[in-house]
């Protein structure tokens, strides 16, 4: 048996169900369930986010002004950009301009997590998914230099260097404690690279773990500290006094230098190490383009690294803004956040309720009443879920649409949209990337794209770090060191009532919160968050999220080691306490439940 | 140790025992009026330096919590905030000694001078009391009864409003202080323990904060209940925590 | 390098721990264990022959800014404790295995290192609807919680969220997350609060542990006393300006390019014990205050329902209304005053009205 879905997938969960929970190497929790064919190729795929915090529900009633630190606290591991998101919706409903300098800064606190975020996605949350850590042992530390020198002038890659890193690894494999790497699935038939590329990529794992705490120093200077660096509605923080007395207790020349140096070594090890690593590894996986789901239909981006300070105009922002449909590449529609009839979410999947769930409501007006139950056709209890039923209620994501459109959001998406607008910074580096490895454009609506996509938007980030970073310093040359607008610091100074939003582009793709404040406190507050898209259940016309989409027609290896699984699913960079949804203060009576 | 109703007749005074006392006066004009020796000079003294010491904690601390206006110049020979701090903490100190020194006399001081330390909540005859005076500012009543020490309503109100709400604001007081003292020391050691009651110690300033403020309303309407007694009610007062002797003017 | 196959044992002694010690740790381990003089020694030669401690690393509602913080260790640098310190088998923020493979792990720890494995908890369990708001492998994760917290060595409490709640305990706090030492009472925790707390505080508290074998000195609330002992304003370069009364009052003026004290923006550093001021961040770059924002209390007990980050005083929701002290204070002194004088105006009024009287008996 089988079903059409309106977005173009056949779904037919008749043969064997396969269940991964917990879905590791995410930020959250994460239950995958799919059908596999007798040829064991994916025919049904499940995703069910199961976590619940209740942040928006807290956020009522409290200062607009502190929304940043709670949101903030939604996610660790893109953290930063809730906050960013939260005073952008605070300024956008208050009216509040913030100084351009205060532009600056945030945009380079925003770039910072994308390279951040970026690099350790791929070397820590999803390397081991293409990279066989044991294989490692088998390579030849000489070929292993040849090959390391061949694609890249880092110069970390003699022989002696790989040598001594597998006889450390040698040690630790034999001491019989793996740690992280415990259980893993080495041997998979599904890895492909040669001992000699393992080897790099371990030896580049163990390097970018080193490394990856130094770019966070630039959410240091600016906010104080990393993770959950610290904002302020109206501008940032951290005021400027370059030459000043007490020059010391703020943003001075050493501070800047600081910042300088990080943004040079930052690109340096994305350009000499990540990139060629990310066109090493695709070279030897270039068969395997499964994955694609949504990215070869509807994407959706809603831009952001505003060029002018306070015009989130499609003009102004440098990361693109617009949505694709059903694989057009020749028109990219227009967003507007506040449009009640574009975002909308549904519910008829998730286990929420609404009074009519063949609607779906816009963010401003979003309701969260909890409704858990499970479809008729659920195995086990509900307390003790055994298989999901896709039929009925199976997820605490909700699931937005665009005007009705399931769409993929994240690195690829904004890659996509940046193509069909024929941006060459967005542009020339994919072809550029595509022609080294062989592949046609097409080859892009992969798992494999979604990554590489990632990697060339990381380098892209690393630029524009060092651009919005010499446009401050240039600022402060001609002499404006304003970081904040107080103007409207005091809630006496606010309007009664008053609502807006705040977009970003997180590095897991389009983030938008929604406020309304009324008698200076917050009276509702919506996130609508990357995975949320990404991971979404079915909607009531049947259309299928993009995650689900991404494991559709991908043949297994071996069912009970579920590696192209993780793969694909990895390739979004998932963050589940982002994506679940809040239930309101009664919600007492409701239970969630994941299962093996 | 007396028993409650001996300490209760010692302290009201039936007409005729003030006649006894006093003698004939019934019917003159004559300005000689019974007196009796009441506030004995510890309690005295310890009155008026609790009143000094709670007047510039009051200023002081809240100008810990509201600083004022930030001062120009360098802040090495500025201390404007360490000043306010100090003054705080060293009337805090007095106000400690002053209390406990208080609580000593206690036990060798007449009778009176343990009224504060203590209500009589098993004693029925205290709680009429408590009520007539009651009754009486509420209008309702149209005479006092006549007192040595504190009448029971003042009993009860000097008891919670002076001996609770100071004794409240010593301990977080020397809990407080004791963040700055830290963990080793004798402060800490003594009072730590409000910190298990309220882990983060921003509880503890609000609570301590809010205690002067409870003090504040105490003082209003101690002072205001001395004038008024002074000059309603049929003995003096005053003046008596001056003297110490308490007139009675009938 | 080399250190890869060293045991427990052996970095201990090389530390100059000596063997007495460490036996004592052992038979301490196996008390708190509630186990007898046997298992000390069963631990004993675990520990001297087992190369590396295993952690077990839990994560129940949290954000995993926690093991962000982790790996931004700069000493040691995590990579080092990750390969040659500990034996991190189970995280599944960084673990390659998933589904029933990781759940595995968890299993066979217990089984094989029996009272020898640490447990690190970041994020904690929701209890309500049974605990089913945070599920993990099938059961709710206070379960797996306490099974594993059962045969552990130690229990670290990481961050805000394991120690006392963290936001979403935030009031209405509509999952019930409660804090780990909730609900593991038979066995003592190592606090280590924050949000998330710094990344050397935490591979400083394990490495503490390594290095002395034996647990940190706690405070009275749990927190380890070397890093927890004083707060951000007593180490605060900013101090002397506080000393002086030079504040910043509005924020990026004069005060707050000078670098002036940020207690008036309502900086928590007053009320804060942590490391930040003198550990700072991210290998000592800078930390909130000196990066011009006031500290936000995060390693505090509850410091999201202290009212906005941004007033000196202390949000009071205990009486129904949102007030600070001020406030209240203030109208319940003006109100006490108003009736004094009421009081005193009828009291006035009717002494007068009785003098009246008097003076008309008289004639």
């Amino acid at each position: 048996m089988g079903i059409q879905t309106p977005n173009g997938f056949k779904l037919d969960n008749s043969g064997k169900r396969i269940v991964v929970d917990p879905v590791t190497r995410i930020e959250g929790h994460l239950r995958v369930e799919v059908n596999v064919d007798s040829d064991n190729v994916i025919r049904n795929a499940v995703s069910t986010g199961t976590m619940w915090r209740g942040i928006e529900t807290i956020l009522k009633g409290r200062d607009p002004r502190d929304a940043w630190a709670f949101t903030e606290r939604i996610c660790g591991v893109c953290t930063g950009t809730h906050a960013l998101t939260s005073v952008r919706a605070v300024e956008n409903a208050l009216g509040i301009m913030i100084p351009d300098n205060a532009n600056s800064i945030r945009n380079i606190m925003q770039l910072c997590l994308q390279v951040h975020d970026h690099l350790v996605h791929f070397y820590h949350l999803h390397a081991l998914d293409w990279v066989d850590v044991v294989s490692a042992l088998k390579a030849d530390p000489k070929a292993t230099s040849a090959l390391a020198q061949s694609i890249s002038s880092w110069p970390l890659s003699s022989p002696g260097y790989f040598k001594d890193l597998q006889i450390r690894l040698r040690k630790f494999v034999e001491s019989g404690q793996l740690g992280p790497f415990k259980n893993g699935y080495w041997g998979h038939t599904a890895y492909k690279l040669p001992p000699e590329a393992n080897l790099m990529a371990v030896a580049h794992y163990l390097e970018a773990l080193d490394f990856q705490k130094e770019i966070v120093k630039i959410h240091t200077i600016y906010g104080g500290k990393n993770p959950h660096p610290n904002w302020l509605v109206g501008g940032v923080p951290c005021a400027i006094n370059v030459d000043g007395t007490g020059a010391v207790g703020a943003i001075n020349m050493e501070r800047l230098n600081l910042v300088s140096s990080i943004i040079d070594r930052s690109l340096e090890f994305v350009q000499q190490v990540y990139l060629p690593d990310v066109a090493a590894i695709g070279s030897f996986y270039k068969d395997w383009l499964y994955g694609g789901g949504l990215s070869g239909k509807s994407v959706m981006s809603y831009g952001d690294i505003p060029e002018n300070a306070n015009d989130y105009s499609d003009k102004s922002l440098k990361l693109p803004r617009g949505v694709i449909l059903n694989g057009n590449l020749n028109e990219v529609l227009p967003i507007d956040n506040g449009d009640p009839e574009q975002i909308q979410e549904f519910v008829v999947h998730s286990w929420y309720k609404y009074p009519d769930e063949t609607r779906g409501l816009h963010p401003w007006d979003g309701v969260t009443e909890p409704n858990y139950q499970l479809g008729p056709n659920a195995k086990g209890t509900k307390t003790d879920i055994k298989a999901v039923d896709e039929g009925g209620k199976y997820s605490w994501i909700k699931a937005p649409r665009w005007r009705g459109n399931a769409v993929e959001v994240g690195p690829l998406a904004r890659y996509i949209i940046g193509y069909a607008q024929n941006k060459p910074e967005f542009k020339e580096p994919t072809e550029k990337l595509l022609k080294t490895l062989g592949l046609p454009v097409t080859a892009l609506f992969s798992t494999l794209g979604r990554t590489a996509a990632r990697a060339l938007e990381c380098e892209w980030a690393a630029h524009e770090l060092r651009y919005f970073q010499d446009k401050l310093v240039a600022r402060i040359k001609a002499g404006d060191s304003s970081t904040a607008n107080v103007d409207k610091w005091k809630p006496e100074s606010w309007p009664k009532e008053a609502k807006g939003y705040g977009f970003t582009e997180a590095p897991r793709g389009a983030l938008g919160h929604w406020i309304k404040i009324k008698d200076t406190k917050i009276d509702n507050y919506q996130c609508v968050v990357p995975t949320t898209w990404n991971g979404s259940p079915r909607d009531p016309k049947g259309n299928i999220g993009a995650f689900e989409a991404s494991l559709m027609d991908t043949p297994m290896a071996d069912p009970e080691k579920p590696l192209e699984i993780l793969r694909t699913i990895h390739s979004f960079d998932p963050c589940l306490a982002c994506s679940t949804h809040v239930m309101s203060p009664d919600g007492q009576e409701m239970a969630a439940v994941k299962v093996r | 140790m007396m028993d409650a109703a001996a300490r209760r007749a010692e302290s009201r005074i039936d007409d005729a025992d003030l006649a006894a006392l006093a003698g004939d006066v019934a019917g003159d004009h004559a300005v000689e009026r019974p007196t009796l020796y009441v506030y004995e000079a510890p309690v005295r003294i310890a009155h008026w330096v609790s009143a000094f010491a709670i007047f510039t904690l009051m200023v002081t601390g809240y100008l810990i919590g509201s600083p004022l206006p930030t001062v120009s110049g360098e802040a090495y020979d500025t201390f404007v905030m360490g000043y306010i701090r100090f003054t705080h903490f060293a009337a805090g100190q007095v106000l400690a000694v002053s209390f406990l020194a208080r609580i000593v006399w206690a036990f060798f001081g007449n009778a009176h001078s343990r009224q504060i330390f203590y209500i009589p909540v098993w004693s029925k005859q205290f709680w009429y009391e408590v009520f007539y005076e009651a009754a009486w500012y509420a209008f309702l009543v149209a005479k006092p009864k006549r007192y040595v020490g504190h009448n029971p309503l003042a009993q009860v109100g000097m008891f919670t409003g002076f001996t609770l709400f100071v004794a409240f604001m010593i301990i977080t007081g020397f809990a407080l202080y004791s963040e700055g003292t830290g963990i080793d020391s004798w402060q800490h050691k003594l009072f730590g323990w409000v910190f298990s009651i309220w882990p983060n110690s921003q509880d503890v300033h609000t609570w301590h904060h809010l205690g002067m403020w409870a003090l504040v309303t105490f003082v209003i309407v101690h002072v205001y209940a001395a004038i008024r007694e002074d000059i309603m009610s049929r003995q003096s007062m005053i003046s008596s925590i001056v003297s110490g002797e308490r007139q009675f003017r009938d | 390098m080399g250190a890869a196959t060293e045991t427990f044992y052996s970095v201990i002694r090389r530390q100059g721990i000596t063997r007495r010690s460490f036996h004592k740790f052992c038979s301490l381990t196996a008390t708190s264990l509630g186990l007898g003089p046997l298992a000390a020694s069963r631990i004993a030669n675990a520990l001297e022959t087992k190369p590396r401690i295993p952690v077990i690393w839990m994560h129940g509602l949290e954000c995993t800014c926690c093991s962000e913080s982790f790996i931004r260790s700069a000493h040691p640098l995590v990579k080092d404790a990750v390969l040659s310190m500990i034996s991190l088998d189970y995280d599944d923020t960084i673990m390659a295995a998933a589904g029933h493979q990781a759940e595995a792990i968890l299993e066979e720890t217990r089984a094989k290192y029996k009272g020898q494995y640490i447990l690190a908890v970041e994020g904690n369990p929701p209890l309500n609807e049974g605990g089913m708001f945070c599920i993990d492998g099938g059961k709710p994760f206070v379960e797996k919680l306490k099974l594993m917290a059962e045969d552990a060595m130690a229990i670290i409490a990481w961050g805000a969220c394991a120690s006392w709640g963290c936001v979403q305990a935030a009031k209405p706090n509509p999952t019930q997350a409660t804090p780990i030492d909730k609900v593991i009472t038979n066995k003592p925790i190592i606090k280590v609060p924050g949000c998330p707390p710094i990344a050397e505080v935490m591979t400083g508290v394990i490495t503490y542990i390594l290095t002395f074998g034996k647990l940190p000195e706690l405070d009275r609330q749990g927190r380890p006393k070397m890093f927890y002992s004083q707060r951000i304003h007593d180490k605060c370069y900013r101090r002397s300006h506080f000393d002086a009364g030079q504040f910043v009052e509005e924020w990026d003026d004069e005060s707050a390019r000078k670098g002036y004290c940020l207690y008036k923006m309502g900086c928590k550093g007053p009320t804060t014990y942590n490391a930040c001021s003198t550990v700072r961040w991210n290998g000592g770059v800078s930390f909130p205050i000196q990066s011009g924002h006031g500290c936000i209390g995060c390693s505090e007990d509850g410091f999201w329902d202290k009212g906005s980050f941004y007033d000196r005083l202390t949000t009071i929701k205990q009486f129904g209304i949102e007030k600070n002290a001020d406030q209240i204070g203030m109208v319940a002194a003006g109100a006490v005053g108003a009736a004094v004088v009421a009081h005193a105006a009828v009291t006035a009024v009717k002494r007068l009205a009785t003098k009246r009287e008097d003076a008309t008996q008289d004639t």
